[in-house]
């Protein structure tokens, strides 16, 4: 029973990092119909801030995490700016492959200032973690998963309750119209680019004490918590994040009965699985194109 | 144009005879023959990207994976099992062109997104296969000592060789354009909806696309391994079909040489950038920055590019066009279309309700209402776009009710947009070939010639005739509406819908086209035309039926049904004036 | 933009012809190794110690007096960390005919991609690969200056077994190349020395979760185990995973377990283990020597990926200076009768094969800092 806890609380932490990742994901294709490739670059971006500040030049530790995520935020204001809005009328095809040539550019030009070595991250807390009845809880895990859940209902706050989460579901959900009724389209999509790459780095802070501070880092989270968005449902938020906690739990448990060589394609397979049967999704609604 | 094309070949045909010469031939040193080998094989997996995603418009992120297959048949074949290399080679083509099938028949429905995470982790799942099924793969360590066929065994021989494979499945990609297939494949890029209404089955097209595109990256692949002798898991990674997806966008994903130039750049500025060695990243992330400013600023590849700098104008055709023949099907049923108890729900929405239509053979008969009353929506359901909830529909006395919206351009349907959906890569000819060339058309029995002449005769009936060789975004809006009508009447359709064709038009435009119905209903074709334009209406139409809210509130002879006062009061508006 | 067909074409006839040009502006009067190495790609910081090692013994070398009355002098290419970026970087050197000898990859599966090239080019390699396939193959140029993996498992089992008295194993290790094939031969080492191996655990690489690998280790009852892991960040996780699920068994792993990057990334996890190191600061004096001075030129502490071609130049340039002539068979026949070479890794002594070392250190953590056990070396 011990055995079969300790793998939960694993899956769970792991499949809450898919899950933050995936967020950052579906709001920028929510908003702007984008696979971004470069997301999990995001994760990485920030990791290494943190290292910068945190580490290199000693700062404290909440200092150099609003110095961060305040550089983040401007990162993901230059990528939208670089990246997206020339291609903005294009089909998705050419944005999908510049995000990709982004995540080319950010991990090699990370690489090409910092070197190649991985990096320690210390994490928030002192403890390391502690053992209740036959599971241990890493203390960083612990808090992954509570600020993964503290933003998931920042996120149904702003979305649902305030008029610019209004605003940005109505710009994700029909530019034309948006445009229309008076909202600064331009202006709601450069907001959802700012925040996913604000929680692309919240990820990779969170994250990087327990796995970490290295380059390939974002590419290894990001490919999964993609899997999650698609079983989650392409468009929907809460399928991302169920989807995120699902690929965890099925990497971690079909690792530990079925086969640990083969985890990396239990996630994919699942993803074809769930493209076969329910391509929806968990919670997605296709939505047919007006002939 | 069909001089062109073929000095084009003979060019072609002796450029390539020239390089495999040279291949055979010229003595580099090693480093030169294993750039140019690996440039060589991994152009021909890139080629088989420009079928897919160059003319087809469908993402294969798992090109590498193809290439792995088609890799690991020749290695394990010849290694292990101690079959020849020709056998392997085509075993392993023959695996790639499967795995692409399959892949294709389980997801392509969906597209997209979907289609590029499907590809993505078919990558994913073989790459952990080949690094963990040791038995049989040989796992991590890889498969060394790949013999070669005989007679090709010295580094130069073989080189030639798969130069001059390159050359043949170069040739066969270039010409694939301007096959049946092809322009399939192009109609399905440019508006897969108007492809199907043409006549276009697409998702058998796209099917084709993307198991010819693993067939080739299959046969890279074979070759690579008989070039390298060595091969191991972790060259055909997800990071490697990223790279192949990239020499074909680079190049131009639209035609082989846009692939071979991608495939050259790509594999020598990294050799280019050598001197960039001592600061580790540092020319990786130039090729990153490259890729975007390349997507960016040129679109269609290098050789997109510089193609369209080079392309000619569309030079009017020599011959004069024949007149076009309409000879629509007559099996003596007084309705050319019938439609019984028709509904369309979407969810809770009724667009359809239970709406009648008898169309009379010959002549035009409207379809009015208010905007949201259904009649697009009827159209949609009436063509196969959309699948009827309940309901029956007869075209010629043939029950269409369930079949796919391509197989409804047999039974003698052909329709027109609201939003113009012409293929706007190419010309205004060629957009009416695919119009002609579905299946069954009896007109255009006699071969190639017989449907270019039918094509050049429907876009001269249009009067259109004398710009049949420019390319769509050179004609005005009015212009492209009867580009579209040509492309249905090449067909030789017994129905013809029209759905809002003065939309967008000015007088004259309008008076033409008033005219031009009347020519294509004196050659005895059914039109249903639907239009908010009550002067074109009124002149044209001798039958209307009006749609409110989905349901039929009025139908009979126009000048009746537009004098009844709840038609008036749904749709027309107190006073008399043209809406 | 105005790129057009014309300047493409002369950028891509300027490229081929380019390295031609390249090669004739070289000064001709030193002795050329040719060195591939990775400065690119994952293994890049890998390529920068080889780099560094290999420029100390080229400076110590060219001091005294140089090889053949001539300087050394090194040409690199860089790998991209990949099999087919090895054969280009290696062909491009070959194409260098003033080249003598060169340095192969620390990967084998690298060596094996450039074997073909390597064997038409006709001129030693020396390299660093742990794989025992690559100096049986019948290739005669591939000369080795690590002790293959037959000897990493051999020391690791006969150091469980026969000094550390435990027989109940378990093993970890990674599904590349290196992990598998160095896994097989250590089950079969502890099976030759009469002990059982309880459980097999293969990983991923960058699996950022090893849960199920330590509740698996867990409950199997072993009392030691033994490992063979590529990335540093894999054993950092799998070892504070070990730890917090409270495993302390003896753990004799494979040389990352002692690198410094590891060492950085798990800190006190690791306290306490075994490696087997071919590399050992305190294993001779030869080794402190190249200590001393690699400590002068870098800041990280030296390894396995500084020493063997450290190693290597030292060798290759005795052997030239030993034979008197650059003639490629020549400095192979001399460096394989070579015998009691006392280097940084260790003291080669070559056989028919081309391997020079047969044995490794067994090191220890000991709160952090690495300390030098025992040497266990095989006749065979």
């Amino acid at each position: 029973m011990g055995f079969f806890l300790q793998l939960l609380f694993s899956g769970v932490g792991i499949g809450a990092v898919y899950a933050l990742v995936a967020l950052g994901f579906v709001l920028i294709f929510r908003a702007t119909s984008v696979v971004n490739f470069a997301q999990g670059e995001f994760s990485m971006v920030a990791a290494y801030l943190m290292v910068v500040f945190a580490v290199d030049l000693g700062w404290p530790y909440w200092l150099a995490f609003l110095i961060s995520i305040a550089g983040m935020a401007l990162l993901g204001a230059i990528f939208n700016l670089t990246v997206y809005y020339p291609l903005r009328n294009r089909t998705f095809l050419p944005v999908l492959i510049s995000t990709i040539g982004a995540s080319i550019f950010l991990s090699n030009s990370v690489l090409a200032l910092y070197g190649p070595q991985p990096q320690v991250l210390p994490g928030w807390l002192d403890t390391l973690g502690f053992q209740l009845g036959p599971v241990y809880l890493d203390s960083q895990y612990l808090i992954i998963i509570g600020v993964t859940l503290a933003l998931v209902a920042f996120q149904y706050w702003l979305f649902e309750r305030t008029l610019i989460g209004k605003k940005l579901q109505a710009t994700s959900q029909d530019k034309e119209m948006a445009t229309l009724l008076g909202i600064p389209v331009a202006a709601m999509i450069m907001v959802t680019f700012v925040y996913s790459a604000v929680l692309g780095g919240i990820a990779g802070i969170l994250v990087a004490p327990a796995l970490f501070v290295s380059i390939q880092m974002g590419s290894t989270i990001a490919l999964k918590a993609f899997a999650a968005t698609i079983i989650g449902g392409f468009g929907d938020v809460a399928g991302a994040i169920l989807g995120g906690f699902a690929i965890g739990v099925i990497e971690t448990f079909g690792a530990a009965y079925i086969s640990v060589p083969f985890k990396d394609a239990f996630a994919f397979l699942a993803l074809i699985l769930f493209l076969i049967v329910r391509p929806q999704g968990i919670f997605g609604e296709r939505v047919a194109e007006k002939a | 144009m069909s001089r062109r094309s073929a000095i084009g070949q003979l060019l072609y045909t002796l450029a390539a005879a020239a390089l495999v010469a040279l291949a055979a031939t010229v003595k580099t040193d090693g480093y030169v023959a294993n750039v140019l080998m690996q440039a060589a094989t991994y152009a021909i997996a890139v080629f088989g990207l420009s079928i897919v995603l160059g003319l087809c418009g469908q993402i294969n992120l798992a090109q590498a994976a193809f290439f792995a297959l088609g890799a690991y048949s020749v290695a394990l074949g010849t290694v292990d099992y101690h079959m020849p290399f020709w056998l392997c080679l085509v075993g392993g083509m023959g695996l790639a062109f499967a795995a692409g099938a399959g892949l294709g028949l389980t997801t392509l429905r969906l597209g997209g997104h979907y289609l590029a995470m499907v590809t993505i982790s078919f990558q994913q799942i073989l790459t952990v296969v080949l690094i963990n099924a040791i038995r049989f793969t040989h796992g991590p360590d890889g498969v060394s000592s790949i013999p070669r066929p005989t007679g090709f065994t010295s580094g130069q021989a073989f080189l030639a060789l798969v130069v001059a494979i390159l050359a043949i499945s170069g040739y066969l990609v270039w010409r694939l354009a301007d096959t049946r297939l092809g322009r399939a494949m192009r109609a399905v890029r440019d508006n897969e909806l108007a492809a199907s209404a043409n006549g276009i089955d697409v998702f058998r097209t796209k099917l084709i696309a993307f198991a010819l595109a693993a067939l080739l990256g299959g046969l890279g692949g074979g070759l690579f391994a008989g070039g390298f002798s060595y091969i191991s898991p972790d060259q055909f990674a997800f990071a490697d079909s990223i790279v192949l997806m990239t020499m074909a966008l680079l190049g131009g994903a639209g035609s082989p040489i846009g692939s071979a130039i991608g495939t050259g750049l790509l594999i020598l500025i990294p050799e280019w950038l050598r001197f960039l060695k001592s600061v580790p990243g540092l020319y990786l992330a130039v090729y990153g920055l490259a890729v975007i400013l390349i997507v960016v600023f040129m679109p269609d590849g290098i050789w997109g590019y510089v193609s369209k700098l080079f392309r000619a104008p569309g030079r009017a055709p020599s011959k004069p066009p024949e007149p076009l023949a309409l000879r629509p099907l007559d099996s003596g049923t007084p309705t050319a279309l019938e439609v019984r108890g028709l509904s369309k729900n979407f969810g809770g929405l009724k667009a359809v309700d239970g709406v009648d239509l008898q169309v009379r053979r010959g002549g035009v008969h409207a379809l009015i209402g208010p905007n949201g009353s259904g009649k697009t929506t009827m159209l949609n359901v009436v063509t196969g776009l959309y699948r009827a909830t309940a309901g029956a529909i007869f075209v010629d006395g043939v029950d269409v009710t369930t079949l796919p919206a391509h197989k409804r351009t047999v039974a003698g349907l052909a329709r027109t947009f609201q939003n113009i959906r012409l293929f706007r890569s190419m010309t205004a000819l060629e957009n009416v070939v695919v119009g002609a060339e579905r299946d069954g058309n009896a007109l255009i029995e006699g071969g190639r010639d017989a449907l270019w002449r039918r094509a050049l005769s429907a876009l001269d009936f249009v009067g259109l005739g004398h710009r049949a060789n420019e390319t769509i975004p050179s004609f005005s809006y009015g212009h492209q509406r009867l580009i579209e009508i040509a492309r249905a009447l090449a067909a030789n359709p017994t129905v013809l819908l029209l759905d809002e064709p003065a939309a967008g038009l000015n007088l004259s435009e309008k008076k033409s086209l008033h005219g031009l119905l009347g020519r294509i209903a004196a050659q005895g074709l059914t039109i249903l035309l639907i239009d908010h334009d009550m002067t074109l209406i009124a002149g044209a139409a001798r039958h209307v039926t009006v749609l409110n809210f989905g349901r039929r509130i009025a139908d009979g002879e126009t000048a009746e049904v537009l004098r009844q006062p709840d038609v008036a009061a749904a749709y027309l508006g107190v006073s008399n004036d043209a809406a | 933009m105005s790129l057009n067909r014309r300047s493409v074409n002369i950028g891509l006839a300027a490229s081929l012809v380019a390295p031609v040009f390249s090669r004739a502006a070289r000064a001709a009067d030193t002795i050329k190794i040719g060195m591939v190495l990775p400065v690119t790609g994952p293994a890049a910081d890998v390529g920068r110690y080889a780099l560094t090692g290999a420029k100390l013994a080229l400076a110590r070398v060219n001091k005294s007096g140089g090889v053949l009355g001539r300087p050394l002098e090194l040409i690199t290419e860089d790998d991209q960390t990949t099999n087919p970026g090895a054969v280009l970087a290696f062909s491009k050197l070959a194409a260098q005919p003033d080249i003598v000898a060169f340095l192969g990859s620390v990967r084998s599966t690298q060596n094996h991609a450039m074997a073909n090239d390597i064997l038409k080019t006709g001129k030693p390699v020396c390299f660093g690969g742990t794989d025992p396939k690559l100096t049986k193959m019948g290739n005669p140029w591939f000369i080795r200056f690590r002790p293959n993996d037959t000897y990493s498992a051999r020391v690791i089992a006969s150091y469980g077994i026969e000094t550390l008295g435990k027989k109940t194993w378990t093993l970890v290790h990674s599904t590349d190349a290196f992990g598998t094939s160095a896994n097989n031969l250590l089950a079969a080492a502890i099976e030759k020395l009469g002990a059982k191996v309880v459980i097999d655990q293969g990983y991923p690489n960058q699996s950022q979760d090893f849960t199920p690998v330590v509740l698996a280790i867990k409950s199997s009852g072993a009392d030691v185990m033994g490992s063979y892991m590529t990335f540093e960040n894999d054993q950092a996780i799998f070892a504070r995973q070990l730890r917090q699920l409270g495993v302390s068994i003896p753990w004799v792993g494979s040389p990352t377990t002692v690198a410094t990057a590891t060492l950085k990334l798990a800190g006190p996890a690791l306290w306490g283990t075994y490696a087997v190191a071919d590399f050992a600061v305190d294993s001779s004096p030869e080794a402190k020597e190249f200590a001393k001075l690699y400590s002068a030129v870098s800041k990280a502490p030296p390894d396995l990926q500084s020493a063997w071609p450290y190693d290597a130049i030292g060798v290759l340039s005795a052997a030239i200076n030993k034979a008197g002539s650059t003639d490629p068979g020549k400095i192979r026949d001399t460096i394989l009768s070579t015998k009691g070479y006392k280097g940084a890794e260790g003291e080669y002594n070559f056989d028919q094969f081309g391997d020079g070392l047969h044995g490794y250190n067994i090191v220890r953590n000991n709160k952090g800092t690495i300390v030098f056990d025992k040497h266990i070396e095989f006749k065979d």
